[in-house]
Order: structure tokens, then sequence, then C-alpha cells
């Protein structure tokens, strides 16, 4: 502990005085953390907050919600205000109901005794509390667990075929040597170049005529060749030595074996990477799951939340709440997986 | 059994020949090891061999089989190569096992030649390790015993010494010759190291630019070099050449030595620095001033310069109290002098039957 304090007191400027880059490096650090945690704890602590408070001005940091008493004669809990007489003291009432400017509120001590209060005179009192309803209710009554299936779905499946298929392509291009295999490479990287605007319309034709509109797998099929994936995995197993192939095959290893038993598991480092990268792409993809799905019980978590933004009214506490929700698993993806990405462990039993 | 033939072998890579047709009979349970210089085609050949690689024309027979269109695996050879190319990601038992495996061999067969294998190379309580936690000596052993638990009908050794330090690489040595004693299997060994192939082979097959220059017994080589290249590769430090042109059956060096020449012409006369010794005073010498002594303690190398500028290399034994600057008289060992025509190529001597 002492050492860890010791560790962040340390300063450049001798006897402990600050040095301007001291400074300059607190400052960038400190603004850093904010710029890049900021917005998300944000939306975690908003994705709380009932509609009545994310509509408020100026906004508040942390989540509150209204105290509730149950009152003797009431089925349900009352919400609980601070309310102001006309001599200035205050007292805490319950309301029963509001008719126009003014609200019948009762003192929960004495439930016998009615009290109208202008509601300009009154305050609700809060704490800080969670509105969890933000999450029960689209998880449970808006089919948002279906549309999360969907998602989880879409990505574990266009992942696994990612890996498979791009492995196999960068294996063929960087381990054989074959005629045109440049030309192959230099196409399959000129790819990168063409935005998924400029081919919607013909992809979605041949989605259509396939039979897959409104399917998942008419999500999943067009995305799971990436040219990024093909160039990142053949880059890395140029580094394998072809000595260890060629031992493989003295070793009567055919070349599936080769592929499935040397070059994959010497490729993991990059495999995880790629991982990484298709689970955030197919999980956080928007544009071409809205258009291929029409039908709710098809819809992916990212197209679900486009439903909670209507043409007159955008349901805030809902958005934020799922936006959590879709986040999550990006972050666990992240911290299981990052250790692959500094590891290498080709090119260990040579030399 | 592992009698290797190969017939008329070239390699081409594109327009460039590697290989410019190789003729070599290697016999059953016989060492042969490939020297040369770097980029003399030894390795090329060996991955030919091996069927790494296809000859661009040209036969290999192994037990008089042809297996030129044959995989590298239906071959039945093993290989161990240069980097050892252990599969990192498995434990030295996985290594051994993989290529067993692979021909779906029963699993106590495959744990009986493991066992044998680490015991004959003292690999067993690596067995479990990964090749990252091996050192180089181990990596060696490992690489060697995935060749050994095959089988083989012949093991092909790509410079298997050259990544270990040269202590290490002296006691490998001697266990890859005890090795061969105790197994009998074929090997052929590539190196670029000469005395690793004095040492180990029973054969040496010397090549320079992808042809055959001479294949001999080690002796054989040293003491009748078929050729000018062979003599300055084989034996250290290296022969002295010496230029001259023979008239009427004799060679003059300079010094006033005359050497017996079977034809006349221009004509190279080549003395081991083993083979010149002390002239007596006033007998024809060559004559030099020293121009470095290297004192190995037991012996000591001299190098000397000629007047007329030519280079010459001595060795004697003992300490010598010779310094640079002073001068040196030299007399060949009659019977031991090498004569070569102006192609290079070896002429015998008439008189020295040997």
């Amino acid at each position: 502990m002492s050492r860890a304090l010791a560790f962040l007191t340390r300063r450049r400027g001798h006897g402990g005085r600050w040095h301007w880059t001291d400074v300059v490096t607190w400052v960038w650090l400190l603004g850093g953390t904010v710029l890049m945690f900021g917005p998300a704890l944000w939306l975690v602590a908003s994705s709380f907050k009932g509609p009545a408070q994310l509509a408020e001005f100026p906004p508040t940091l942390l989540p509150y919600a209204q105290i509730a008493v149950p009152v003797a004669g009431h089925d349900a809990p009352l919400p609980l205000y601070e309310v102001t007489g006309p001599d200035g003291t205050t007292r805490q009432l319950a309301e029963i109901r509001r008719i126009g400017t003014n609200a019948q509120m009762v003192d929960p001590a004495e439930p016998g005794t009615r009290l109208d209060v202008d509601i300009a005179a009154r305050r609700p009192v809060r704490e800080v509390g969670l509105a969890l309803d933000n999450y029960v209710r689209p998880l449970v009554a808006n089919d948002f667990l279906r549309f999360l299936w969907n998602s989880v779905f879409v990505t574990v499946t266009a992942t696994l075929i990612t890996l498979l298929t791009n492995s196999m392509a960068a294996f063929a291009l960087s381990k054989y040597r074959f005629r045109g295999r440049d030309a192959v490479m230099l196409l399959i990287v000129a790819t990168l170049m063409v935005p998924l605007s400029v081919i919607l319309v013909p992809l979605y034709s041949v989605v259509n005529a396939t039979g897959l509109v409104d399917t998942l797998w008419g999500v999943i099929l067009p995305t799971v060749a990436t040219p990024t994936g093909v160039f990142l995995l053949r880059q890395y197993m140029l580094t394998i030595p072809d000595e260890l192939l060629e031992a493989a095959r003295m070793d009567h290893a055919s070349e599936w074996q080769i592929y499935w038993r040397i070059v994959l598991p010497l490729a993991a480092p990059a495999l995880a990477v790629l991982a990484i990268f298709s689970v955030v792409w197919r999980w956080n993809d928007f544009l071409w799951p809205l258009i291929v799905l029409s039908r709710r019980e098809t819809y992916t978590l990212q197209v679900g939340l486009n439903t909670y933004a209507g043409e007159l009214n955008v349901q805030w506490h809902y958005i934020l709440a799922m936006t959590v929700v879709t986040m999550i698993p990006v972050v666990l993806v992240f911290v299981f997986l990052q250790r692959f990405i500094t590891t290498g462990i080709a090119g260990a039993g040579i030399k | 059994m592992g009698r290797i033939a190969l017939h008329d072998i070239r390699k081409r890579f594109g327009a460039t020949e590697i290989i410019h047709g190789v003729d070599l009979a290697v016999e059953d349970g016989e060492l042969v090891v490939f020297v040369g210089p770097s980029g003399c085609g030894k390795s090329t050949l060996l991955r030919l061999i091996a069927g790494l690689d296809r000859p661009s024309s040209g036969t290999i027979e192994i037990d008089g089989r042809d297996v030129t269109r044959l995989s590298a695996a239906e071959r039945g050879l093993a290989m161990v190569f240069q980097s050892y190319a252990l599969y990192p990601h498995m434990t030295v038992r996985q290594n051994l096992s993989f290529g067993l495996e692979n021909t779906k061999m029963a699993r106590d067969e495959v744990a009986r030649r493991i066992d044998a294998a680490a015991r004959m190379l003292e690999i067993a309580p690596l067995l479990d390790r990964r090749p990252t936690q091996l050192s180089g000596g181990q990596r060696q052993r490992v690489a060697i015993g995935r060749a050994i638990v095959r089988e083989p009908a012949a093991f092909l050794l790509d410079e298997p010494l050259s990544n270990l330090d040269a202590e290490l690489r002296v006691t490998m040595r001697a266990e890859l010759a005890q090795l061969h004693a105790r197994l009998t299997t074929t090997m052929i060994h590539v190196t670029h190291d000469q005395v690793e192939a004095m040492t180990l082979a029973d054969r040496i097959v010397v090549l320079r630019q992808g042809r055959i220059e001479q294949v001999a017994t080690p002796l054989d080589l040293f003491n009748r070099p078929a050729n000018l290249f062979v003599a300055g590769f084989v034996g250290a430090p290296n022969m002295n050449l010496l230029s001259a042109t023979a008239r009427d059956g004799r060679a003059a060096l300079p010094g006033g030595l005359d050497i017996p020449v079977p034809r006349d012409g221009p004509c190279t006369i080549g003395i081991r620095p083993q083979h010149l010794h002390p002239a007596e005073p006033g007998a024809p010498a060559l004559e030099g001033q020293v121009t470095l002594v290297e004192a190995l303690g037991t012996e000591t190398v001299l190098h000397a310069r000629t007047p007329d500028g030519t280079a010459l290399t001595t060795v004697v034994q003992g300490q010598s109290p010779l310094r640079p600057g002073q001068t040196l008289r030299l007399t060949p060992d009659p019977h031991e002098i090498h004569r070569f025509d102006a192609d290079g190529l070896r002429m015998d001597d008439p008189g020295a039957a040997r």
C-alpha cells in the first residue's frame, strides 16, 4: 500500500517538488480518464433514472427515486412530498391523486384527513435509488430477451464461421505457392476499399434471391468473409516457419492436419484478435440487420433499440438501459481475450 | 535397410539451375556427410532426398524402389532440421508421438518407442515440458528423438549442430557418432564444418556450386584431394598453394626447390602446413618473413610471406621462438606434395606409389 502510494506520488522534480511535466502528466491522464470513462459511467448512471428525471434540467449525476410510503386505507404505497405551508412551515405528505394544479394529499401519520395542496408548493422527497423497471420491462415485456438471444446467436455463429473460413484462406495464401496467389491477395485486400453502402442494394438482391431475407442467416452469411481478417491472419501465418510444416509433412500429417493441428494452434494470438474484432463488429452491426430483418422475432439488440426511438416520442430510459445491456458482452470479450493479443507463442520452438 | 541412390539429379528454380546432375550411391548403414561452402546446394540436395522438394529431372531410389514421385511421408525417411522445427505448442511427448499417431499406430507401440528413444537420448525427465522450456542441447536431442521413434530407413540431418555453442557441439558430435554406431541406420548429414565432416563421416561428399567435387573417406580426402577446391577446403589451416610452371618433368619453386611433376605446363603445387618443416642450413628452401605467430600451446601456426608475395602457412609442434619479421626457411616433405594441373585436377606423381 505504502509502495503504491510512493509510486503515485513520485515526481520528476527534486525533493518532492512539482516539475511542470508532473502537472502536465496528471492533467493529461486525469483528463483522459474522464474523457474515456465519463460517458460510459454517465450512461450506466442514467440508465437507472426514471423518464421524469431524465427530462430534468439541470441534469443530475446520480439516479434518484421518489420515496413512497404505505398509508392506511390505500392499497399501494403513496409517493411522498415535502409541502411548504402558507405560514412557511414544511411537512411531509403523501399524494393520493392530482386534480389540475392541485393535489389531494394525506399525512401518513393521520390517514383520516385529506388536504388540498397547490402542486407549486411541494417538492418530491427523493433518495438515491435505482429505477430497475428500465431493465425489467424491456427484458420481460418487450422481447428484449429474444433480441438478446438473436444477437448472441448472430455474433457467435458469425465469429466462428469468420475464424474458420478466414484462417483457411489465410493458410492457403501464406503457405502455398500457386499461380495468381498475389493477385488473389490483392483482390481480397482491394475489397477493403468498398464500403457497405455501395454494395447494399446488390447484396440485398442476393440475400433476397437466396430466400434469406428476414432470417438470422441473412445477417450472418454476407458478413463472414472479411478482407481484414484474411489479411491479419495471413500476415501472422507468414511468421510461422515453413520448417514446422515440413517437419509435419515428414511426420505423415495430411495438409488438413497441418492446418488444424499445427497452423491453427500457432495462430491463436491472431485468431483471438480477429475474434475480438468480429464479435465487436457483429454485435454492433446496425444497418445491415435493419435492412434484412423486418419481423420483430428476428430483431437483434441494435435493431430492437431502434424501436424505442419513435417519430414523436423517444423512450430514453429504455434506450439507455438496453444500451448498457448491449455494452456488457463487448466489455467482457475485451477483458477475457486481451491477454491473447500480447502473447505470441509461434517461433518459440525455433532457436 | 536404407540404400539411397541418386541418378543425374538436377534442380532448377526458375531459370537458374542449382544442382547440375548429381550421381551418388549411399550404402545401407553408411554415415555420409555432405560438406561444402554455403550456397553449394548441399541442403537442397538433402531436401530433394527427403521429398520436400521435387527434382527437375533425374531419379531417386531407396532400396531399389523409385521414390522420385513419392511424397515426403511415403519415403520412410526422417529428418532433423537445422532449427529443430519442434512444434512449440506441444509437449516433448506430443512432439515425439505426432508422427506415429498420424500413421494410426497402436497406442502401446507408440508409448514403447517413445520410452526407448527417451532412454537412449536421456530426455525422459523432459517428456512433459514444452520446447520453450528446454535448452539448445535438449531441443537438439528431442529433434533427434522425433526422428528415431519413426524407425526410418535413413536419417537426414540438416546442419543439426550449427545452432549449438562450440562446447556443446563437440559433445553432440560424439553422441551422434555413438548413436549411429548403435542404430546402424543410414545417415546423411549436411554441414559446412569440415571438422564435423572429418570426425563423423564414413564417406564425405564435397559439393561446390551444385556439383560433386569428390566422394571419399575422410582420410582419402585429406591424403589425395581430387582437385584444387577439395585440397583448399579440407584440412586446417588451409593448404599452401604455389603456382609454378613445369618444364622437363620438374617444377621450380622459389628458393631453388625442384618438384618432380608428371606433365609439363602451368601447374599448382600444394603442400599442407603440417608437411612443411624447417630446412637444413644451406639446403634449398622456401624463404619468407614471418608475419603472424599464432601460439596454441601444443603447436604454433606461423604465417609468412615469400619475397615474391606468396603467403605461406606452417604448423610447428610445441612453442616457437620465432617473432614477426624474422626469416623462416622451410622445406616440404617430399612424399606429401600434391600436384594439380592447369585445370585444377590432381596429377599423380608416378614416382610416389601409395
